[in-house]
């Protein structure tokens, strides 16, 4: 019993000067550069892993959870700053923060970056196989109105926003419609289209190195990974637009070690360090001047550098309890 | 004499029980199999394989990440089997050799864990930790994971116990062994098949679980399925092909291990 009790003191983490816990998505942490803050700091760095934006915040309301760092997306940071979940800890005024991409500045969800600093950052839009599509391809018309070879070879995510907010795109109706009448133009649109879909379904890396889908919606990490795999795959950055997601590094509120988390918040914010997060996460990571550390094969890749003439991704917060309840509607019966 | 043949009530004997059998089988393990197999591609793919290869599991054994969450599984788990154990047994002495008011709602309670939908049990657990000022990390985590293992316990202890001579330790107390000493020379030995097997059950569900385990996991307490989960969020890929195929084989020798004790014991 007496080694069960100590078994149970020594598991629990010491709460010593020099920790830092990081709460984040599993495998989205460089092992190389914690080692690097471990050894600059001296102090020591805890990784856990969340599931899911909700479980996080479930934790962070519940109160008291005792991690420093977190690294919600561009939504959640909303819902964190709205509910006073996060420290606010004048990222800008950060020594590091003139190294941060002039377009990752003012951004929807921290306007004057008072609470988080870009982490990583992609995009949801779709990839082609040009050994099959061939002409041009830079509209989301390949999707909505394929040609005869690319019928019945499309495959759409299985994400109800996603598809809704590519089809309004499309159509021209703003994100998070509250009009019955648009609402209903994006329905008719996607139930054509969903003669020539084979399926709708989020492994599209799997879908399209294999050909059966020669036209996917995706992820642009997928799409670079489906590229290494298979070299005719591009991804296309639709003129009409396409969705932008951000991740961010912020403080959890009380966080016990706030000083450790401000020190490692602006050591991410360093090129060289930043360029640790794209090659480990292989996403971009908002951080001017950190290409010149970034692997070349990465730093060349069109899926997470979109070319200059490319239209600037687009942020979309949470919508309405309307436009939600008119996208679920959209979405089910498209699905039955 | 039998007066009925007992062969025509044999389950096995029934019209259409290989093939009903069969597909049951086929549609519980096929997904793990294939599962199993890709993890071991040398691809990167989980849906074509591009030939043999350990990269995975090289790649799996090298990851920090995941050995600090398997740590804290296997801990936890031994933890909260030994704790769970402990208690099942002596619930189980205190129901099946003692007299015991309102059994059945004894009964009721100890299953509890059993009945109560997991993610109640872990909204409930993690608003009552913290408004009590417990907060997450290990210590909720065990508290949890010993309660909803003492019913997985309580089962082969149970059994065994039922199965047990009361005469035997009736004629250690007639020898004049006290309470204590009849339980440590004759009780404890003769249970001990219905220990270990109830210890290793325990040991698995707490090993496996995700949802309890993702609500209350505090700073440094990630644990392994709660890790996997969160991997998912970059991709498949055959590392998680691999430390899944690990996480099956463990928890087939445990579960193999209990079968095989409680079949030894009979």
């Amino acid at each position: 019993m007496r080694a069960l009790a100590i078994l149970l003191i020594t598991a629990a983490p010491a709460f010593a000067e020099g920790d830092l816990f990081i709460y984040t998505w599993g495998e989205y942490t460089p092992p190389d550069l914690v080692a690097k803050f471990e050894a600059e700091f001296g102090v020591k760095v805890h990784i856990d892993a969340y599931d899911s934006m909700e479980t996080m915040i479930a934790k962070l309301r519940a109160g008291g959870a005792g991690y420093d760092i977190i690294v919600p997306g561009d939504a959640t940071m909303l819902v964190l700053i709205a509910e006073a979940m996060v420290e606010k800890i004048d990222v800008f005024a950060m020594p590091n923060f003139t190294h941060v991409d002039d377009r990752w500045r003012d951004v929807y969800w921290d306007p004057k970056r008072e609470y988080s600093a870009p982490w990583a950052w992609g995009s949801t839009a779709f990839a082609v196989d040009t050994a099959v599509v061939t002409g041009d391809y830079s509209s989301l018309s390949v999707v909505f109105d394929p040609a005869d070879d690319v019928k019945g070879r499309i495959n759409m995510l299985r994400d109800m926003n996603d598809v809704i907010n590519m089809a309004e795109r499309y159509l021209g109706i703003p994100r998070c419609s509250e009009n019955p009448d648009e609402m209903k133009r994006v329905l008719e649109l996607l139930q054509t289209q969903k003669e020539w879909v084979k399926s709708y379904d989020s492994e599209t890396k799997e879908m399209m190195v294999s050909g059966e889908a020669v036209v996917s919606m995706s992820w642009n990490g997928y799409a670079m990974r489906a590229r290494d795999e298979k070299p005719t795959i591009a991804y296309v950055y639709p003129k009409e637009g396409y969705t932008g997601w951000m991740d961010n590094l912020a403080v959890a509120k009380g966080a016990p070690n706030l000083d450790n988390a401000k020190a490692f918040i602006n050591f991410a914010m360093a090129p060289e360090n930043a360029a640790m997060i794209t090659n480990y996460a292989r996403y971009s990571n908002g951080i001017k001047g950190s290409e010149a550390f970034v692997e070349p094969a990465l730093a060349a890749a069109p899926e997470i550098n979109p070319p200059a003439d490319a239209p600037a991704p687009e942020f979309i917060p949470t919508c309405s309890p309307a436009a939600t309840a008119l996208i679920d509607k959209v979405w089910t019966k498209l699905m039955n | 004499m039998a007066r009925f043949d007992t062969r025509a009530k044999d389950i096995r004997n029934l019209p259409g029980f290989g093939m009903t059998a069969a597909l049951a089988v086929a549609f519980l393990y096929a997904p793990i199999l294939f599962l199993v197999l890709y993890s071991f591609n040398d691809g990167r793919s989980i849906s074509r394989i591009d030939g043999v290869s350990l990269r995975w599991y090289r790649t799996v054994f090298a990851n920090e990440e995941i050995a600090a969450a398997a740590l804290n599984s296997v801990l936890l788990a031994v933890i909260a089997a030994s704790l769970a154990t402990a208690m099942a047994t002596a619930a189980a002495i205190a129901m099946i050799r003692l007299r015991v008011k309102r059994k059945a709602s004894a009964y009721a309670v100890l299953n509890f864990p059993l009945m109560v939908p997991e993610i109640v049990t872990a909204i409930a657990t993690l608003i009552f930790f913290s408004s009590v000022g417990l907060g997450l990390g290990f210590t909720a985590l065990a508290i949890a994971h010993t309660t909803f293992c003492i019913p997985f316990a309580y089962l082969p202890i149970a059994a065994r116990l039922s199965s047990m001579d009361p005469a035997l330790e009736a004629a250690a107390a007639d020898l004049y062994a006290r309470p204590w000493r009849r339980f440590g020379l004759i009780t404890l030995p003769l249970l001990a098949p219905g220990l270990i097997s109830g210890w290793l059950l325990a040991f698995i569900v707490s090993l496996d679980d995700f949802i309890i385990s993702s609500m209350l996991s505090g700073p440094g307490s990630t644990t392994l399925p709660v890790h996997i989960y969160s991997m998912l969020r970059l991709g498949i890929t055959p590392e998680i092909n691999a430390v899944s195929s690990l996480m099956v084989l463990v928890s087939a020798v445990v579960v193999i291990a209990s079968g095989l004790i409680a079949r030894a014991q009979k």
